[in-house]
């Protein structure tokens, strides 16, 4: 047992440390550091910067173009990238998509998309949810129907993240009614641009428009975009849920938006009350014992042993996290965070602020926030998946 | 960055659970706390098994091991719910001599290896809750040494101990130096008393006691001593939860309501999810107290200190949670729940409660963006 990086594992880091240090925008870390919008231009020039270096898809292995870095390199790149104020890489190309085309497309589906993820050209999008398939994600209707050498989509996919930019979608949808609803599911890369596809947006609590409705009325789509055998799609779906299980906790933002907190709270006259004190160090105890949890499972999946049983708990615990710092940050900055003023919210804004500017988006994102615990599957259908692994049934 | 244990820390391992499961069976702690709580034999029998050098230095006849190996013992003593005072007295009270006078050691620690002598820190003070840096009890220049005066209270097995470790204010003012003292047993008043573990502890009154001195500014002794002693209760607790945990799911297993397990319900099922969570975080800080064990003094405190508020709110929760599982069996002195919930409740205010250490790591709050682990 031991808690120190080798040498090499810290050359690694410094080596990380350096690059970001040069090539991340300081105009676009400074509103990651700040919490300010971040427009589809910052999300691009970030994502192109490291694709340029190959390091867009950090998770891939060498034979597809990646780094082939093991499970501690990749958590210390996205440490490195988080506490340096990197905006967090939009992970439904590189991230979720990438794999299933790695694991299960033909090697001409490799060629023709993975090239345009790595680079960062191309912006995907994610077709999962329903508006009657949430948590019951297997129950989804939006259909496609095999016509020649094409599938003819119809239906309705929401909650897609960012899919005003989105140039693909990759979706779940239904080919057959027979049998389990999983068995019925197939896995379809669909180009936004084909007529009949719709976007439409989802204003949420905050104001903000970061999610959309996507709609297919009799939407085209050429059979080769079929990933793998039709109505095998849950399997690869599944494939996707089990990649990427640290990084979901998210400890190393939390590390950085902590020293927001302290920072605010200093500023704001409420670090030296030491009722509002202990509940930054008690948040600051939940962040070490959350990256205990991460090292642990690393540790496990480097020394290529099965991964242990804790990683279900990951998402909860770093959800719960994320909502009690941005929950902290709004409580630090009180009234003057109440103030609902968009512009304010943006880097370069010259009006009066009120109060502090660091006030400005704390409560819309305690708002925006709220939904850590829901997506990705909400944090009692995470429950239900810890039990099964402690009851044995 | 591993997370492995070693082949020796397997072995060490599996001797001390060997031992609970041969030796240490409910009904024979039963049998021990039912007779008063008195475990000296037990103690004896850690000697035979060599548990009792793990701390001590290889040139005193210890085995000089580490904290990782302390961690090991302490894990599968708590799953076995073994009430003897093995923290205390073989654990603490050789890192502190370890730092002391060099024949108080001599004479000390080679018996302590052997477990032929116990001895352990008597610190609680009635007024002074968990802070050491102000005892009362005062010590003295007499004839040719010391003599201490005082009360120290909850000396864990006081009524067995050979000789205690005890911190006094030297000098005439309330705030100055504090010294570490060894006072023999029979030259002090001692009253035991059991505890709500099945264990025992007792008050040791110092009236003009002669005392040998171990450290005359013991200040950072103590506090690694201390550390040490948050280690084991953490690494105990692990233990603890570990098995309570076990033996609940189990439970929710076998026990039908409504013509079902009991585990089948979404309600317990939850928070069954909740304890699980728990117990690993707490799992995880275990496992940082021992690794942090060694850094240098500021990052020890701050570490340790960190992981007992994680315990102390872990053990609360399984312990509590795990009765309410249990249902009404679970309030019962039969079920061994029971017990690890009382032996868990008593590790909370082990070496400090939780909210002391939340004081604690509230006052060493600086920004630290990525130096944690």
């Amino acid at each position: 047992m031991d808690l120190t990086f080798t040498a090499e594992q810290t050359a690694f880091r410094h080596q990380i440390r350096d690059w970001v240090a040069a090539n991340l925008p300081p105009d676009i870390s400074h509103k990651v550091h700040n919490a300010l919008h971040l427009t589809r231009d910052d999300h691009q020039r970030w994502a192109r910067q490291l694709g340029k270096q190959g390091w867009l898809g950090w998770a891939w292995p060498k034979e597809f173009g990646g780094p082939g870095w093991n499970a501690v390199q990749r958590h210390l790149f996205e440490e490195e990238c988080a506490l340096a104020g990197a905006p967090r890489v939009m992970p439904f190309g590189p991230v979720m998509v990438a794999p299933v085309i790695m694991a299960f497309g033909t090697p001409e589906q490799q060629r023709r998309f993975l090239p345009g993820i790595a680079s960062g050209d191309v912006w995907w999008s994610q077709g999962y949810s329903e508006p009657g398939a949430g948590s019951d994600l297997a129950s989804l209707k939006c259909k496609a129907e095999r016509k020649g050498d094409y599938y003819i989509v119809n239906g309705q996919k929401t909650w897609t993240t960012l899919g005003q930019y989105g140039e693909w979608i990759f979706c779940l949808v239904r080919t057959s009614s027979e049998g389990k609803p999983q068995t019925g599911i197939s896995f379809l890369l669909i180009d936004m641009k084909t007529p009949g596809v719709s976007v439409r947006p989802i204003i949420m609590l905050d104001g903000g428009h970061e999610v959309n409705e996507v709609w297919f009325d009799n939407v085209e789509v050429p059979a080769d975009q079929l990933i793998g055998e039709e109505n095998k799609g849950w399997t690869y779906a599944k494939h996707l849920l089990s990649h990427e299980r640290t990084n979901i906790a998210d400890v190393n933002r939390a590390k950085r938006e902590l020293e927001r907190l302290k920072r605010i709270a200093k500023a704001e006259g409420v670090w030296d009350d030491p009722r509002f004190r202990d509940q930054i160090a008690l948040l600051e105890v939940d962040i070490v014992a959350l990256e205990m949890l991460v090292l642990r499972v690393l540790s496990a999946e480097t020394a290529g042993k099965q991964t242990l049983d804790i990683a279900g708990l990951l998402k909860i615990r770093g959800s719960e996290i994320q909502q009690r710092y941005s929950e902290l940050m709004m409580l630090a900055g009180g009234p003057f965070t109440l103030p609902f003023i968009k512009e304010a919210m943006a880097a370069g804004w010259q009006g009066d602020h009120v109060g502090a500017a660091h006030c400005a988006p704390l409560a819309s994102t305690y708002f925006n926030y709220r939904k850590t615990t829901i997506y990705g599957g909400s944090n009692e259908v995470q429950r239900n998946i810890v039990a099964q692994t402690v009851l044995g049934s | 960055m591993n997370f492995d244990f070693t082949d020796d820390q397997v072995s060490l391992r599996d001797a001390v659970q060997r031992w609970v499961e041969k030796g240490f069976s409910f009904e024979r702690r039963h049998a021990l706390a039912k007779a008063g709580g008195k475990t000296r034999d037990v103690y004896r029998e850690f000697a035979e098994l060599g548990l009792t050098g793990v701390a001590v230095p290889t040139d005193h006849g210890g085995l000089g091991f580490g904290a990782v190996e302390a961690m090991v013992v302490m894990e599968e003593l708590g799953r076995g719910l073994v009430n003897a005072p093995y923290a205390a007295a073989a654990l603490v009270a050789p890192t502190l001599l370890a730092q002391g006078d060099a024949s108080v050691q001599a004479t000390w620690l080679p018996r302590i290896a052997d477990g032929s002598a116990l001895v352990v820190l008597a610190q609680q003070e009635r007024g002074a809750r968990y802070r050491l840096d102000a005892p009362s009890t005062v010590a003295s220049q007499a004839a040719g040494g010391w003599a201490l005066t005082g009360l120290k209270h909850l000396v864990p097995a006081g009524d067995e101990a050979d000789a205690f470790l005890v911190p006094a204010r030297v000098g005439p003012h309330a705030i100055g130096p504090v010294g570490l003292f060894l006072v023999e047993r029979g030259r002090c008043t001692v009253r035991g008393y059991p505890t709500q573990d099945g264990a025992r502890a007792a008050d040791v009154s110092l009236a003009n006691a002669p005392a040998s001195l171990v450290l005359t500014d013991a200040g950072a002794a103590l506090e690694l001593g201390l550390d040490v002693g948050i280690a084991a209760a953490c690494a105990e607790a692990v233990g603890l939860m570990d098995k309570l945990v076990a033996l609940t799911a189990l439970y929710m297993n076998t026990r039908r309501q409504f013509g079902v397990a009991i585990a089948s319900f979404q309600a317990l099922r939850h928070r069954m999810a909740d304890v699980k969570m728990q117990l690993e975080l707490a799992r995880s800080m275990s496992y940082y107290a021992s690794l942090k064990l060694g850094e240098p003094a500021a990052q020890r405190r701050r570490a340790l200190s960190q992981a007992k508020v994680q315990l102390g709110q872990s053990m609360r929760f399984v312990g509590q949670q795990c009765i309410q599982l249990h249902g009404g069996i679970g309030v019962t002195d039969e079920v061994s729940a029971s017990h690890y919930f009382k032996r868990l409740t008593m590790l909370e205010m082990a070496y400090g409660d939780t909210l002391h250490h939340l004081g604690e790591v509230s006052e060493r709050m600086v920004d630290t963006a990525g130096v944690f682990a």
